[in-house]
């Protein structure tokens, strides 16, 4: 093998620093090398320069508006726009049978329906069903929206069990839970006889936020999932966390959260093609979210409406296809 | 990497009761407490965290506990810095502890009376940090995002390349001049 130039074995180690799946790096460093890995393992730890200058900006605008003297925490600012009881990025499944799917969920996920608004029909408008700690939503598909296969990511306390309940109520194996997941999680998956995939997982080694692991996150999978990170970030205002990527840059796995909640993205392969999803997401402003995400390349579905429900909403598709409905609570006292 | 004395040190003493009276009579000074002591903060967390969000989390949580206290604050001899220090560890071991309570029976689960170092942090190597960290700013422009992309954004090479618009062994010698360049500012020599 021709010797590697010191520019590149610097950077297969960086590599190994910063990567998940890692090249070997050059065996026995050159000392001009080896006194560059500590800069590197250093730089690991650089802070955002738009973080740190976000965060100022913040504090200054609360010095200058005399709002110093009062408390400022993130968790009352989501309490805020987030209707209560609602604390995930709720995947919406529109289905050609929502009843069935509601039965489904209550079976499968011991889902709690607290939500069903019926068409004159009988068909669903509107449904809720509560799933540990976090909600799904769904209705009849129509015309306008219809049945989309989509996939999402269970954290339960006992994957084994919550898997063979799935079974029962009629999912189709994909395969059981297994501790050799890449994810370090006790991991199985199955499919709905609607056609969506549940990754079905109890949590090792992962810590959410202060209010824990959400039960349920979407997740997709996308083709060039790496064009997802800078657009979300752009549209939504999201903040992707750890991103783990191939050396050739390909996003293996991604966490991506919006206003202090979560969803998952990889790159599509294999068995996980891309497809596309309905989600439903709370923003501190639905108006301001729903124009800054037109200007990041998202096209526009329904501007921005005050619903009788009581929250400002609109909704916009993404440029992989997803349809993202914005919302912003704003409290009891509204209509 | 070796610990030395970095070449700017914070503000101290007088100066930097100074700069509190000064934040303490008109909270828009805080900014300049806040840019003085705004890396050492970060390193502090972000050394104790798993992740860059939650870093970023604890330390805003940090500075605005500061300015929403800075009333409260006495000047007593020791340096500002022991005070927001004392924030950022009394901030971490909530952290820890909501992880142990979410995590009980993991190896990762941290309790707070097992990190003495949240009470005795070492100043010299957290200095030492936020001097290094401060250097990035002042590489040369190029140099400064590649790095910026590399590290903070963890692009691949073949991203910023197609970003940049150059080859990728043009970013791959780009990142290798400026950790070269980092190497011999802390070691006090020349690039």
């Amino acid at each position: 093998m021709p010797k590697r130039s010191p520019a590149v074995q610097l950077d297969l180690a960086i590599d190994a620093l910063l990567v998940a799946l890692q090249p070997e790096p050059e065996p026995n460093p050159s000392p001009a090398l080896a006194q560059l890995i500590p800069i590197a393992r250093a730089l690991s730890d650089l802070p955002r320069p738009d973080f740190k200058a976000a965060l100022k900006s913040d504090l200054q605008r609360r010095t200058t508006m005399n709002e110093a003297t009062a408390p400022a925490p993130e968790s009352s600012r989501a309490a805020q726009f987030r209707r209560p009881n609602f604390p995930n990025i709720a995947p919406y499944f529109l289905v050609k049978d929502a009843p069935q799917f509601i039965d489904f969920l209550v079976s499968a996920f011991e889902g709690t329906e607290r939500i069903r608004v019926p068409r004159p029909d009988g068909s669903i408008m509107h449904a809720e069903v509560a799933i540990g700690n976090s909600v799904i939503e769904l209705g009849d598909a129509n015309e306008q929206y219809p049945q989309r296969s989509m996939t999402t990511h269970l954290y339960v306390p006992d994957a084994d069990a919550t898997y063979a309940r799935a079974l029962e109520a009629g999912a189709t194996p994909v395969y059981a839970p297994t501790d050799e997941h890449p994810s370090g999680d006790r991991w199985g998956e199955a499919k709905d006889p609607f056609g969506n995939t549940w990754y079905i997982a109890t949590r090792k080694g992962w810590v959410a936020g202060p209010e824990g692991v959400l039960t349920v996150q979407p997740y997709l999978h996308l083709r060039n999932a790496h064009d997802m990170i800078p657009f979300i970030e752009a549209a939504l205002g999201a903040k992707a966390t750890g991103i783990h990527k191939s050396p050739d840059g390909i996003v293996r796995h991604a966490t991506i959260e919006i206003a202090g909640a979560t969803f998952e993205i990889d790159e599509a392969q294999g068995e996980s093609q891309p497809t596309q999803s309905y989600l439903h997401v709370y923003v501190p402003d639905t108006d301001a979210v729903y124009a800054q995400a037109l200007t990041a390349g998202a096209k526009g579905e329904h501007a921005p409406y005050t619903a009788p429900y009581g929250d400002r909403a609109a909704s916009i598709t993404d440029p992989f296809g997803n349809t993202w409905f914005l919302a912003t609570y704003l409290g009891e006292a509204q209509p | 990497m070796a610990v030395r004395r970095p070449a700017q040190r914070p503000a101290q003493g007088a100066d930097e009761r100074l700069l509190v009276q000064n934040a303490q009579s008109d909270p828009a000074k805080f900014d300049v407490l806040y840019e003085l002591h705004f890396e050492r903060i970060y390193y502090f967390i972000v050394r104790r965290v798993r992740d860059r969000a939650t870093a970023e989390d604890l330390t805003s949580e940090v500075f605005h506990k500061a300015l929403v206290n800075l009333g409260n604050y006495e000047w007593r001899g020791a340096p500002f810095s022991a005070w927001l220090f004392r924030i950022a560890a009394n901030a971490l071991a909530d952290q820890y502890k909501r992880a142990s309570r979410e995590q009980p029976s993991s190896d990762n689960a941290q309790d707070p009376e097992e990190h003495p170092d949240l009470s005795s942090p070492d100043l010299e190597v957290i200095d030492y940090h936020a001097h290094f960290f401060r250097l990035v700013d002042h590489l040369p422009s190029v140099q400064r995002q590649v790095i910026r992309e590399r590290f903070v954004e963890q692009r691949s090479i073949r991203e910023i390349a197609d970003r940049l618009k150059k080859t990728e062994g043009a970013i791959k010698q780009l990142q290798f001049r400026a950790l070269q360049t980092l190497r011999a500012q802390m070691e006090g020599g020349h690039a």
